[in-house]
């Protein structure tokens, strides 16, 4: 029987420690999170092109072929991927377009199944979808090895002449939920479903990671909130994981009672214990990414709204501007509120109880920040 | 070794610790305006209720790796018996109710998250003393399978990662406060395993099996049984903690990144090793690690941004600087070796 010493056992325990710090930072790398400050703002005008009008220019018989490569959270998330799906399913039922999907379960696939489907014969695929930030670097490299093969990338910039990127002006949506809850938590009594306001002027911001991405959230929703009333505070704080609704539950409910009475988060499942808490303390809350008052259905009756970010648009645009011969390879669409690449979704419960007046102040804050009145910073400290 | 000097040590320390809360009390009472004031302030009950829930799944995970090393068998698979115990409670109590659980179905789905945990444990422990295994690698295979298993399996039953969210137990009233059920069992369980462990002979048991084995087979005490009940206790314990952080707080199971339980296990080992193998230290840094993370939240919505990841490390560092610089914490001597019986 092997006798280990005891300075050994403690090196395995203090290993054991230290290869679980990594371990997790490699699990939580592949969230969706990460992002720089991206957005270079080409072309909001040349998006106009081919509305409805693909069947003349289309001229190949062929089916276009697509390779979709999502995120790590995989399809059922709710969110990202499956509106990438919703975008691809789309275009199929319009187009001659036939898809494959690839989820790989940790970013290190993500490398592997991009050159899976840039190297297949059978079919030849005209067009790879790279959905999620955690395909940039693996992308970048591809790119430049299979340089006649097109990719499109949804939420990175990849500056290659073979690659289409798509980025969202999160923080416009941010700014138009921000408004919101800023209009809201000025009101001493609006209840609605399972919420209501109290008389303080709070509300509060809940992040996944601190990385710039998520900054652009938190600086439209603050933003927002100051375009509402000024005399309104935000208190915001990071949960640092993507999947701890635990944390997100105690943040929130910190921030509950504290005096906030609407919470917006951009903090993926963390983000689920924020509905909770307001459900606990019947407050109110704001989604992300998809309306998920709808994939929530269990919360409905205290989610505001949620902001929208239109993945299935960009899948479907870009799908259709393959097959127009449209394809824009080293271009950056940045889709904000025009458009509706990004949106405030009002609740499927609550939308209809917030006051028409409070409504109507977002459609005009929404026209002035799309006429570029107002302009909606990207860091918080610019608010 | 000599135990007068670290009880002085630790008179002093407490001494210390009152200090300063005395120091800080004085600077909230007549300096509430300044910064030291604005972070004293945030200390309130609702902090301390805050605290004990993020202090749930952490503690109950120390409590039972606490019996687990003790016996002589090291279980650094506390964080996968976490992940297993929460993903069949909500599996379990949405199942049997079709998603939307009564209180009693969540019970039946509690218990039956804490034996699924057990028997992830029995599975451990066969491994570990029927095969010889080492405990090291059988431990991290523990976690990497629920690590696996729970996304995959929450796949098979919802079709994606993440469960839809289910009601949590309901809190009753115990004299004047509201109780969340799992505080009151973890309130319960630390000193009921420290008495377990310092007040009866299966306590000696415990110790002995791991420190001299030899002993313990001597005077006619079976050590493989010793170390089984070790191993499932520290499935069982564990078990509370993961159910109790599914059911008890969050109502629902996310399965992405390193899931809902987040790395409660690993800070939970950590947790035992600074309380030297004392639940109620083992208690005591759970609850001090928790509480560092909630006045973290907290000093952030300050606008003091303290990275949230720094915080997060100071557990294992916290480990690392006990083990090797204070040295109180002294591993059982025959923690990771197989003990075989003489009789054949």
């Amino acid at each position: 029987m092997a006798k280990i010493d005891e300075g050994k056992r403690r090196m395995l325990k203090i290993g054991g420690a230290g290869l679980v710090g990594t371990g997790l930072a490699g699990c939580l790398g592949g969230g969706g999170g990460g992002g720089g400050e991206t957005t270079t703002e080409s072309g909001g005008d040349s998006t106009e092109s081919g509305d409805g009008t693909t069947e003349e220019t289309t001229t190949e018989s062929e089916p276009t072929n697509v390779g979709m490569v999502y995120a790590t959270g995989g399809l059922g998330d709710n969110s990202f991927n499956d509106m990438a799906h919703k975008g691809i399913k789309q275009a199929a039922s319009e187009f001659d377009v036939e898809f494959k999907n690839a989820e790989p379960s940790s970013p290190g696939d993500v490398a592997t199944l991009q050159r899976k489907f840039a190297r297949s014969n059978n079919p030849d695929y005209d067009l790879i979808s790279c959905i999620g930030f955690v395909q940039t670097s693996a992308l970048k490299e591809n790119a430049k090895r299979f340089s006649d093969q097109k990719f499109m990338v949804v939420d990175s910039v990849v500056e290659r002449e073979n690659v289409a990127s798509y980025t969202f002006k999160e923080h416009q949506g941010s700014f138009q939920v921000g408004h919101l809850a800023g209009l809201l938590t000025s009101k001493k009594d609006f209840s609605a479903g399972a919420g209501q306001t109290n008389g303080d002027l709070k509300v509060g911001f809940v992040g996944g990671k601190e990385v710039p991405l998520i900054k652009k959230f938190e600086a439209g929703f603050k933003a927002g909130v100051k375009h509402a009333n000024s005399d309104v505070t935000v208190s915001s704080a990071y949960a640092g994981a993507w999947s701890d609704p635990g944390k997100g539950q105690s943040i929130a409910n910190s921030m509950y009672n504290k005096g906030a009475d609407i919470v917006y988060h951009a903090a993926g499942g963390t983000g689920n214990g924020v509905f909770k808490a307001a459900q606990k303390q019947g407050r109110f809350a704001i989604g992300v990414d998809s309306d998920q008052s709808k994939s929530l259905t269990k919360y409905s009756d205290v989610i505001l709204a949620s902001m929208v970010k239109s993945v299935d648009e960009a899948v479907y645009r870009s799908v259709e501007r393959t097959r127009n011969g449209n394809f824009k390879g080293g271009s950056v669409q940045s889709l904000g509120l025009e458009k509706d690449g990004v949106a405030a979704v009002y609740g499927k419960d609550l939308g209809s109880e917030i006051p028409d007046s409070v409504k109507s102040s977002l459609d005009s804050s929404r026209e002035k920040i799309i006429a570029g009145d107002i302009e909606v910073p990207t860091k918080p400290e610019n608010v | 070794m000599s135990y007068a000097e670290p009880s002085r040590k630790r008179r002093w320390l407490a001494g210390l610790a009152a200090l300063v809360v005395a120091a800080l009390a004085a600077v909230e009472l007549f300096f509430p305006a300044s910064p030291v004031g604005e972070i004293v302030a945030i200390i309130d009950a609702n902090y301390v209720r805050s605290v004990l829930r993020l202090t749930v799944p952490i503690a109950f995970a120390a409590l039972g790796g606490i019996f687990a090393e003790k016996s002589g068998v090291i279980n650094i698979g506390l964080e996968g018996l976490l992940i297993i115990s929460a993903f069949t409670s909500i599996a379990v109590a949405g199942v049997i109710s079709g998603g939307t659980p009564s209180q009693f179905q969540l019970w039946i789905g509690f218990w039956v998250a804490v034996l699924a945990s057990v028997l992830f444990a029995l599975l451990f422990a066969v491994i570990c003393i029927e095969f010889k295994a080492d405990q090291i690698i059988a431990g991290l295979a523990v976690w990497l399978i629920a690590l696996g298993l729970a996304p995959f399996a929450s796949k098979v039953i919802w079709g994606q990662v993440n469960s839809p969210p289910v009601a949590t137990l309901n809190n009753f009233d115990l004299l004047v406060v509201e109780a969340n059920p799992p505080v009151v069992m973890m309130l319960i369980s630390v000193p009921a395993a420290w008495y377990a462990l310092n007040r009866t002979s299966f306590g000696r048991w415990i110790e002995a099996s791991g420190e001299n084995p030899k002993a313990l087979d001597t005077v006619g005490v079976d050590v493989r049984k010793v170390r089984y009940a070790g191993v499932l206790l520290s499935g069982f314990f564990s078990g509370l903690g993961g159910a109790g952080l599914a059911l008890g707080r969050v109502g629902q199971f996310i399965g992405g990144g390193a899931t809902m339980v987040n790395g409660r296990g690993w800070i939970g080992i950590t947790a035992y090793l600074f309380g030297n193998y004392n639940p109620l230290g083992a208690f005591g840094a759970s609850f001090l690690f928790a509480s560092l993370d909630a006045l973290q939240i907290r000093l952030q919505q300050l606008g003091y941004n303290i990275p949230s990841e720094l915080i997060g490390i100071i557990p294992y560092v916290t480990v690392v600087v006990v083990l090797a610089f204070v040295g109180h914490t002294r591993i059982p001597a025959a923690a990771g070796d197989h003990y075989e019986s003489g009789e054949e």
